[in-house]
């Protein structure tokens, strides 16, 4: 039972860094993207590499996964600065799309479809380390970090821009830095996750960092409640838990498994946008059809 | 007077309470848990129902015969053919379950499994994937189906000598079954007089092919081989005959399918299983088909036959740990297969190498009025 939670416990970690990234930039920033999975992708290639042909350091996987996630978000940002709201949607797609195909094509790199296996266990000082605490004390880090940013004048920049950015530009606000500098942030965290997770599964390939990926990360933020600290990762822990909860259910035939859990996963998650449309965390002044 | 009333919160935490009244009943009969690890939902859904039906059929069948001193349990886990939830479920068939067999499918659940499975020295059995990257990647990950390289070398030969086929087009997944199947239709076609006159890759996720196929007719291929998997096999089929192509379509063994069998498009179609007929007086594989047939009210085909054997291949090697007075685990399992190697399952006998691949003969069937019939 210790090793089935742990191994789901890492696994909401993970996730918890990316739903609170993607946060900072949904929540706070009002930037819809539907390509975190190709940062978190990019720092889980990174690091696995870092890995497979350096050395099994966790820190200095994560600091190269960061490095390259937080560089190519320029990618990200470009579209972010020049359109908004259900555009930039369109093109984080696009985005995501054409990601997802180098990631199946660059096949040194990425070792394709098939991807890379063999990627050693996190070493420290010559020992194997789990990757529960590391990605406890990074998802730490990552919400110390977005709580100060939050609550600082950067955080007020990035309201100001996600509730009216013209009106932000005309009191003085940079808002193209405000969001170079959120997305960069928000596409290194994802790096960072990107890199425990190939550290922690010891395989990677694109099907981790799809379309469906960022999509799961984005209802992550939004059941658990845009724009509030704790809301993401509640909501991580919850889409992840819920589906192993599920599998306990004792009485479902094995060939209708997956038809029944799919179900019930479905259900619980519509309920819970009809009762708690502001998400777990959220406000429940919003959210709510006024129709 | 209002009988007792049950809370909402009361009801709550018994709902809570469900899931772990189950390892309370399986203490008492103390099964051993044979786990499995296949896409149930998605659009892969149709090879997880079809691995576990296979699979199914072996445990009554070990059961019935008191083959073990404990009943078996099969344990299913939906992967949704990904890696992340193939991991969860893999934690949970041994760290919950403890299970000490696990059959799997799938490239993405193989790869994610075999370092887990490997930790536990769990044995985990594919019977569906046929990528030749499946092969040794862990001592206890073993295949027993016939990897795509060798499925190749089968029907080239036959294309050529009994259809008269000298051209040959592939459109395949760059993956690395794709990849392999091309590097062997590269290898192979010369060796026979035929060539590769082209080889047209396309997205995992790709459901439209009219350039693909305008592409291919181009090329004037006399056999257009798909190197393809799951609900994409049948599209392409599609594609393939609703723009005109009339020439031969083939494949490996993951046309053995229902979707595709029963699709009026395939009519003709060549592929490659392993050799099985389930008309054989072989009382194995008889007793196999009569009950596959009468339990779910269908013809058996290979992938039924692949899982039967990986779940029964559980009963044997158990039944011999069990006589040596061991403990049936990962560790004595894999020395009894070693020190076994040929076993008599569903199709003849079949024998294992060290690497844990189940070295098997190969025929190459044609569908033919929905109905899958062996040519050569």
């Amino acid at each position: 039972m210790t090793a089935f939670l742990i191994n789901l416990a890492t696994l909401a970690a993970i996730s918890g860094i990316l739903a609170s990234t993607l946060n900072f930039i949904v929540g706070y920033a009002g930037i819809f993207s539907v390509a975190h999975a190709v940062f978190f992708g990019l720092g889980a290639y990174g690091g696995a590499q870092v890995a497979l042909l350096l050395v099994p350091n966790p820190f200095l996987a994560c600091l190269v996964a960061a490095v390259i996630a937080g560089g190519l978000s320029l990618c990200l940002a470009l579209p972010a600065l020049r359109v908004r709201g259900e555009y930039f949607v369109a093109a984080s797609l696009g985005l995501q799309m054409v990601a997802a195909t180098l990631f199946a094509e660059l096949k040194p790199l990425t070792g394709g479809i098939g991807g890379l296996v063999g990627i050693p266990r996190p070493e420290l000082f010559g020992m194997v380390v789990p990757v529960l605490p590391l990605a406890l004390v990074a998802l730490a880090l990552i919400l110390w970090a977005t709580a100060r940013l939050q609550r600082g004048a950067f955080g007020r920049t990035l309201q100001s821009i996600r509730d009216a950015d013209t009106a932000a530009e005309a009191l003085g606000k940079n808002v193209n830095a405000a969001k170079t500098l959120a997305v960069a942030f928000a596409c290194a965290g994802a790096g960072i996750a990107g890199a425990l997770y190939a550290l922690h599964l010891s395989f990677i390939n694109v099907e981790s960092f799809t379309l469906d990926q960022s999509i799961q990360i984005m209802a992550m933020v939004i059941i658990g409640g845009a724009g509030t600290l704790w809301g993401p990762l509640v909501g991580a822990v919850m889409l992840l838990s819920l589906p192993a909860v599920i599998s306990f259910i004792p009485f479902i035939p094995p060939t209708e498994v997956g038809a029944v859990q799919q179900i019930i996963y479905g259900s619980a998650m519509t309920l819970l946008m009809i009762f708690r449309p502001a998400g777990l965390l959220g406000d429940m002044s919003k959210g709510k059809s006024t129709s | 007077m209002p009988g007792p009333m049950i809370g909402r919160r009361t009801a709550l935490a018994a709902s809570l309470a469900l899931p772990f009244i189950r390892p309370a009943f399986a203490q008492q009969a103390e099964p051993y848990v044979m786990g499995s690890l296949f896409p149930m939902s998605g659009p892969n859904a149709e090879f997880g129902e079809a691995f576990t039906r296979g699979a199914q059929v072996a445990i009554a069948h070990i059961n019935a015969d008191n083959m073990l001193r404990r009943p078996v349990r099969l344990q299913s886990e939906d992967s949704q053919a990904l890696p992340q939830p193939s991991v969860i479920g893999m934690n949970k068939l041994i760290n919950i379950d403890r299970a000490s067999w696990v059959l799997s499918s799938w490239t993405a659940t193989a790869k994610a499994i075999a370092p887990i499975g490997d930790r536990a020295k769990t044995i985990m059995v594919n019977g569906g994937g046929v990528g030749p990257d499946l092969s040794g990647l862990s001592p206890y990950f073993w295949n027993v189906i016939a990897l795509a390289h060798l499925e190749v070398r089968a029907i080239v030969p036959f294309l050529v000598n009994q259809r008269n086929v000298k051209r040959v087009a592939l459109i395949y997944v760059d993956d690395p079954l794709g990849d392999a199947i091309l590097g062997q239709l590269r290898e192979q076609l010369p060796l026979h007089g035929a060539t590769l006159v082209g080889s047209y890759s396309v997205p995992r996720a790709a459901q439209q092919f009219g350039s693909v196929v305008a592409r291919v007719r181009q090329s004037r291929p006399d056999a257009i081989y798909i190197a393809s998997f799951g609900a994409q096999q049948a599209q392409i089929v599609k594609g393939l005959r609703d723009n005109g192509v009339t020439q031969i379509i083939c494949s490996f063994s993951g046309f053995g399918l229902d979707g595709i069998r029963t699709l009026p498009e395939a009519e003709g179609a060549l592929f490659t299983t392993q050799k099985l007929d389930f008309a054989s007086s072989d009382p194995i594989t008889k007793r196999f088909a009569d009950d596959f047939q009468a339990r779910f009210g269908q013809a058996p085909v290979t992938y039924h036959a692949n899982y039967y054997n990986a779940a029964y291949l559980f009963g044997l090697l158990a039944r011999q740990v069990e006589q040596a007075g061991g403990e049936v685990n990962g560790e004595t399992m894999r020395a009894a297969m070693l020190a076994t190697r040929k076993f008599n399952l569903v199709g003849g006998e079949g024998e294992f190498d060290e690497l844990g691949n189940m070295l098997t003969q190969l025929q190459v069937n044609e569908i033919r009025g929905q109905r899958v019939i062996a040519v050569g």
